[in-house]
């Protein structure tokens, strides 16, 4: 069923550096989240995608990357669904 | 530009004294020494151009005092009335005062909820860094390729049947 979602994120987490991702879709319905991404955030995402991708209409969907003191959060919508992938970053 | 008619006179009076009467003549005879008004002409002229204006400027500035001053005192200015500097103690003092009244009253105060972002204070440093890696890209890129493909096959998977017997 869910199956190769679940092996989408199991591959991703597993990436050096990644601590979590999360996958939603457009709404903002979480459809999985791995690692120390919270489903919670799944709403927020989506939003924030949403919102970015209305700066340039006619572009590609954009990576989007939130970055604090030592984490990144790469946002993407493609389709269907919006990803986000949690990276610790060395200061 | 002296008027006409005492124009008329002074020359006259140019022609009384014998010198050629021209437009550096005195008006009126020096009362104190009859000499010829020639030199002390000239050095007058050299003084009047300045001597005569400054009074009158500062005639001018006096009136345009008086004209902001009375102004001033029939207008009633809002935004000066409270612009004396408060000092630091004076505002953490009428904070409390504040905040003292607000819990009396019992009015709550909503709250802003936390920002997700917040403001950096040198954008421009962040905005000309290095953008993504094209790492980073690949694999987000990746994971969202492969999630479409996964949610698009994703089906029902039929485990055990449907229709169970019951109280067999």
């Amino acid at each position: 069923m869910e199956r190769n979602l679940e092996k989408t994120m199991d591959n991703v987490t597993n990436v050096e550096g990644v601590i979590g991702c999360i996958l939603a879709d457009r709404q903002g319905l979480c459809l999985g989240a791995k690692g120390s991404a919270s489903g919670q955030s799944a709403g927020l995402i989506a939003a924030i995608a949403d919102e970015v991708a209305k700066l340039e209409p006619e572009s590609n969907a954009p990576i989007i990357a939130l970055e604090s003191d030592n984490r990144q959060c790469i946002i993407q919508r493609q389709g269907p669904i919006v990803g986000a992938i949690y990276k610790a970053i060395s200061p | 530009m002296l008027p006409k008619p005492l124009q008329r006179r002074q020359w006259a009076a140019g022609m009384s004294d014998g010198d050629a009467a021209n437009e550096r003549t005195r008006l009126l005879v020096n009362p104190v020494s009859n000499t010829p008004n020639i030199p002390t002409a000239h050095s007058d002229d050299y003084v009047n151009p300045y001597a005569n204006p400054v009074p009158k400027k500062t005639d001018e500035q006096s009136a345009l005092n008086r004209i902001l001053q009375e102004t001033a005192a029939n207008v009633i200015d809002v935004g000066a009335l409270d612009s004396h500097n408060l000092e630091q103690h004076e505002y953490m003092d009428r904070s409390k005062a504040y905040a003292k009244r607000i819990e009396v009253i019992g009015v709550q105060i909503p709250d802003h909820p936390p920002c997700l972002l917040k403001d950096i204070p040198a954008p421009e440093r962040v905005l000309a860094g290095e953008g993504l890696p094209q790492q980073d890209r690949e694999m987000v890129t990746d994971m969202m390729n492969s999630a479409v493909t996964a949610l698009s096959e994703i089906q029902v998977e039929h485990k055990e049947d449907l229709v169970v017997p019951f109280l067999s």
